[in-house]
């Protein structure tokens, strides 16, 4: 982008840079997150898309303030509203957590309390950022009664029938898809500026799924919230999100629009990544899986680039110099010395 | 057409009931005549929902539960009569085998991986510990599992190669059917397409016939000759893979085709799901949510039909306002 | 690294943690002061002097004299062996009828599951000590009478572990794919879901040792069971009770003290059991 075009473009309302994060462990220190280049826009649908182990969910727990005891941050800044969530102390992220940044999950039934009815677990949230949202005020029997109103007004607003009457279910009453909209409804309830979506549609049924995203979209587009949208399937991702970002065992290698991503993606992991989930078109012949497999991150040995060893274009450079960062102010950003559409090097890769 | 090869299995008139706890004679109607056939050396898709009751169809072609009615009949023998709390021991067990859903829940975490393949060859194939191990060996190479994996637990092994150590259980027997329980739903994309892949290269190489169940779509297209679609315990379409996922006759058929991500818009549908408990058996199953739904439908509950005289019974539909294919004039 | 064979792995769960270390080092002492104690000790537990009864701690009795002028050190050590053999049967009388029990309740279910928990139940609703003296008393006061009665209060424990294991576990897939494989529901029971049920049950039985233990002593201290002279640290605090008053502390202290530290021993023994057994901890 140039200088002009940048300087136009709007604030991000999450801007995470240049982000590490290690687990120490007994076995070893676990390099799980490094140099994270990451924005959101407000109204944004963002996916941040991987296999189990890129980063992808630890990365949102770092957000939140809910990483395991044994992470520590390494370095860069994550901005929310121009706090630095990252040097935050556990108080304010508390109070951000359900309020302005809410998280849903992949296993709705057992993100859920089971012995509470899903009215009052989504009155539990509003009740706890009571003091910020209009609802502190009045008697006890009112405040009440206000508050159960929203409940079932946010039951209502992810499309559960008969919200009165499921305001008393508990969730084991509930389907896999319902539960997964009472989380929805939990997470919203506060009207956050930014929602993280784990994994939500792992394991609901296409046609719930379809439902669950075209609900999770609709009312990000209705109320101009970002949504960050984390998934290992790609093909859900390219239909929802606005934005896509690839992750490959801690790093961020490719940020780009859905379209341009899946019409031209850059990075060869991502070209792996489309060539080996079966679609439309496809043959099971034309199934290529990514070769490899994904690079023990306790090493302490670990390459600059952390796709090298299962990269069919490595080059010398790719082994030794530090890898481009994603830029992200431009458009279609990649980090790779050898991305598709330029040559690539004339020594063919050798590994090991 | 006629017919290319003869049937392995036959699915007759099957239907399971469970009893509803809490509920006096209310029964769940899981599997409700069921009819299909499988054909040798073909594998046969199977697709529906969560509460569909193709997991309840699965095991009980598997001979782990007895249906409430109905025949199995494998290679001519009818299996329904054979008490599945017995039949583990019996020497028809070998003929039919699974892969499971979860890799990581199918495998004793106390065994070994050689331990698991190891112990079908003992008990099914009378296998003295020399043959049985020897076999192992075999069969972990057909399915690319290197032999020093062979000594290790299940939480030491990745998704990937604990898939692996199933689907060479399931193989050791050296079985007639080999059911495939979403054999690839707990995996990574990159390591799907692996076992897929080898999934479809031991079909071709041994000859098997298998009965592959998903959710998938996709990913049944790609390695199924025929299909099955089942919604609340009914087959409600059956017929080429290709021809069905092209131009599905069934409602319910389309609107799950069209809620994969890509394949254009999407079918919404509304309503409420009819309930499987004591379901009132002249009403469609789907009438409640199907966009197609006619005055019919609630009187009559469709059969699985063909399109019409003429047109041969390959591809199948339980709807009165199934929307067919238009028939290809051969030259 | 050889963490993957039994010795290796045994090895690496006692360096793992120091305690277990501790544990283990201190039983392996109890074992063997039960198989040679008898032998090393410098007295006869059984000779008595009157001339020296009643002795404080000294050099030549380490633990003083009982009233019998008796070296209370060698009666401590010589009681090891039959206090560690009446656990050590009870314990093993009710793991081997109490864990079948338990895993085929909870695998079959059914009136089957309710007959045996409601046995177990109604064991464990009487107060287990008094049960044991009622055992003991209807039976007979023997030894043997002694080890069963604590066998049977200890079944409910073993009963109710297996079965919580085999109603967890009956449903899980590898359960179905053993049945696949050509298993009988006996073969399961026995190959399959036994193994998995031994890491929480050998928590059990190390902590049912220690009570074991107690529940032995608490019998003869009160003169059910072991009779005197036969040494048995619950007699020999039994024998002590009447002196504490009288200044005469070391009587019952010296008995009091190895059997808290037998009980202690076999409390830490439980966790290293459970990791020992449990192969996912093997890495």
């Amino acid at each position: 982008m140039t200088g002009a075009a940048a300087a136009a473009a709007p604030v991000p309302l999450l801007d995470v840079s240049d982000f590490g994060l290690e687990f120490r462990t007994r076995s070893g220190t676990v390099h799980a997150l490094e140099h994270v280049n990451l924005r959101i826009h407000k109204g944004e649908v963002v996916g941040l898309v991987g296999e189990s182990g890129s980063g992808k969910s630890v990365l949102s727990y770092a957000m939140l303030g809910i990483s395991d005891a044994a992470a520590r941050v390494t370095g860069g800044r994550a901005l929310f509203g121009g706090l630095d969530l990252l040097q935050a102390d556990a108080r304010t992220l508390a109070d951000l957590r359900g309020r302005e940044i809410s998280m849903i999950f992949q296993s709705p039934r057992t993100a859920l309390n089971p012995i509470r009815t899903v009215g009052l677990q989504i009155e539990d949230v509003l009740r706890r950022h009571a003091a910020r949202t209009r609802l502190g005020s009045g008697t006890g029997v009112e405040q009440a009664k206000g508050l159960r109103e929203r409940a079932v007004q946010a039951l209502r607003e992810v499309a559960i029938a008969d919200p009165e009457r499921r305001y008393h279910a508990y969730p084991f009453e509930l389907s896999g898809g319902m539960c997964q909209r009472v989380m929805i409804a939990i997470a919203l309830a506060c009207r956050p500026g930014l929602l993280i979506a784990d994994e939500p549609t792992t394991g609901l049924d296409v046609t719930t799924q379809a439902a669950v995203m075209d609900l999770i979209t609709g009312l990000a587009r209705e109320r101009q919230m970002a949504t960050l949208f984390i998934t290992h399937d790609l093909g859900l991702a390219a239909e929802y999100c606005d934005r896509i970002v690839v992750m490959h065992a801690g790093h961020a290698v490719e940020a780009a629009p859905a379209r341009a991503l899946f019409a031209t993606p850059r990075h060869p992991y991502t070209a792996r990544l489309m060539s080996s989930t079966p679609d439309r078109q496809g043959t099971l012949a034309a199934l290529v899986p990514v070769p490899g497999n994904l690079p023990d991150l306790r090493r302490t040995d670990l390459p600059p680039c952390r796709f090298v060893e299962r990269c069919t274009r490595a080059g010398e450079r790719c082994r030794t110099a530090p890898l481009p960062r994603l830029d992200a102010q431009a458009a279609h950003a990649v980090a790779c010395w050898h991305p598709l559409a330029t040559p690539a090097p004339a020594e063919a890769a050798h590994h090991g | 057409m006629a017919e290319a090869a003869s049937a392995l299995l036959q699915v007759e008139r099957l239907g399971k009931r469970f009893a509803v706890a809490g509920r006096r004679g209310a029964m769940l109607h899981a599997v409700d005549d069921v009819s299909f056939e499988i054909r040798r050396g073909e594998s046969f898709g199977l697709v529906g929902e969560s509460g569909c009751g193709k997991s309840t169809l699965v095991r009980l072609l598997a001979r782990l539960l007895d249906p409430s009615e109905g025949r199995i009949v494998f290679d001519g023998r009818d299996l329904a009569t054979l008490p599945a709390a017995s039949f583990a021991r019996r020497p028809e067990r070998a003929l039919i085998q699974m892969v499971f859903q979860d890799p990581t829940d199918s495998l004793n975490p106390r065994f070994t991986a050689r331990d698991t393949i190891r112990e079908p060859c003992l008990l099914l194939a009378g296998m003295d510990r020399a043959a049985a191990d020897a076999r192992v060996d075999e069969v972990a190479a057909q399915v690319g599992l290197p032999p020093e994996l062979l000594a290790r637990f299940p939480h030491q092994l990745s998704g990937g190669q604990k898939a692996r150590v199933g689907i060479a259980r399931a193989l050791a027997p050296r079985p007639r059917l080999l059911i495939l329980d979403e054999p690839t739903a707990a995996l990574d994309v990159s390591v799907q397409a692996v076992v897929l892949q080898l999934l479809d290269r031991l079909r071709r190489e041994l000859g098997l016939t298998t009965l592959f169940v998903s959710h998938d779509l996709n990913v049944v297209r790609l390695l199924t000759d025929r299909v099955a679609v089942m919604y609340l315990g009914k087959l409600v379409e059956v017929g080429d893979s290709a021809e069905v996922f092209e131009q599905p006759a069934h409602p319910y058929t389309q609107a799950l085709l069209s809620a994969i991500p890509g394949h254009g818009p999407r079918i919404r549908l509304t309503g409420e799901v009819s309930s499987p408990i004591d379901p009132p058996p002249q009403v469609c199953r789907f009438a409640s949510r199907c966009p197609a739904a006619h005055e019919r439908c609630s009187r009559e509950a469709p059969a699985l039909h063909g399109p019409g005289p003429g047109a041969g019974t390959a591809h199948q539909a339980a709807c009165h306002v199934a929307r067919w294919p238009a028939p290809v004039l051969a030259d | 690294m050889s963490s993957s064979t039994t010795i290796g792995h045994v090895r690496h769960v006692l360096s793992d943690n120091p305690v277990t270390l501790l544990a283990a080092t201190m039983f392996a002492v109890f074992v063997l002061l039960a198989l040679v104690g008898p032998f090393v000790v410098p007295y006869d537990p059984l000779a008595s002097n009157a001339a020296r009864a009643l002795q404080p701690p000294s050099a030549e009795h380490w633990f003083g004299t009982d009233a019998l002028g008796r070296d209370i050190f060698s009666r401590v050590i010589v009681a090891t062996r039959l206090d560690l053999s009446i656990a050590f049967a009870a314990v093993l009388m009710s793991f081997l009828i109490g864990m079948p029990l338990g895993l085929a309740a909870g695998f079959f279910g059914g009136w089957w599951e309710r007959i045996v928990t409601r046995a177990a139940d109604t064991v464990m609703a009487f107060p287990l000590f008094v049960l044991a003296m009622g055992i003991v008393a209807a039976l007979g006061n023997t030894v043997g009478n002694i080890v069963l009665a604590t066998a049977i209060i200890n079944l409910p424990f073993y009963i109710r572990v297996a079965r919580a294991e085999a109603n967890v576990r009956r449903g899980a897939g590898w359960v179905e794919a053993a049945r696949l494989a050509g298993n009988g529901d006996a073969r399961i029971l026995a190959v399959h879901l036994f193994p998995n049920a031994l890491p929480p049950a050998m928590v059990q039985v190390s902590l049912n040792m220690g009570w074991a233990i107690l529940n032995a002593a608490g019998l003869s201290f009160i003169g059910l069971g072991v009779r005197p002279p036969e040494p048995e640290w619950g007699i020999l605090v039994a024998e002590g009770a009447q002196f504490i008053v009288s200044g005469e502390w070391w009587v019952s202290f010296f008995p009091g003290a190895m059997l808290m530290l037998a009980v202690f021993t076999f409390n830490l023994l439980g966790d290293a059991l459970r990791d020992i057994f449990d192969p996912r901890r093997r890495t």
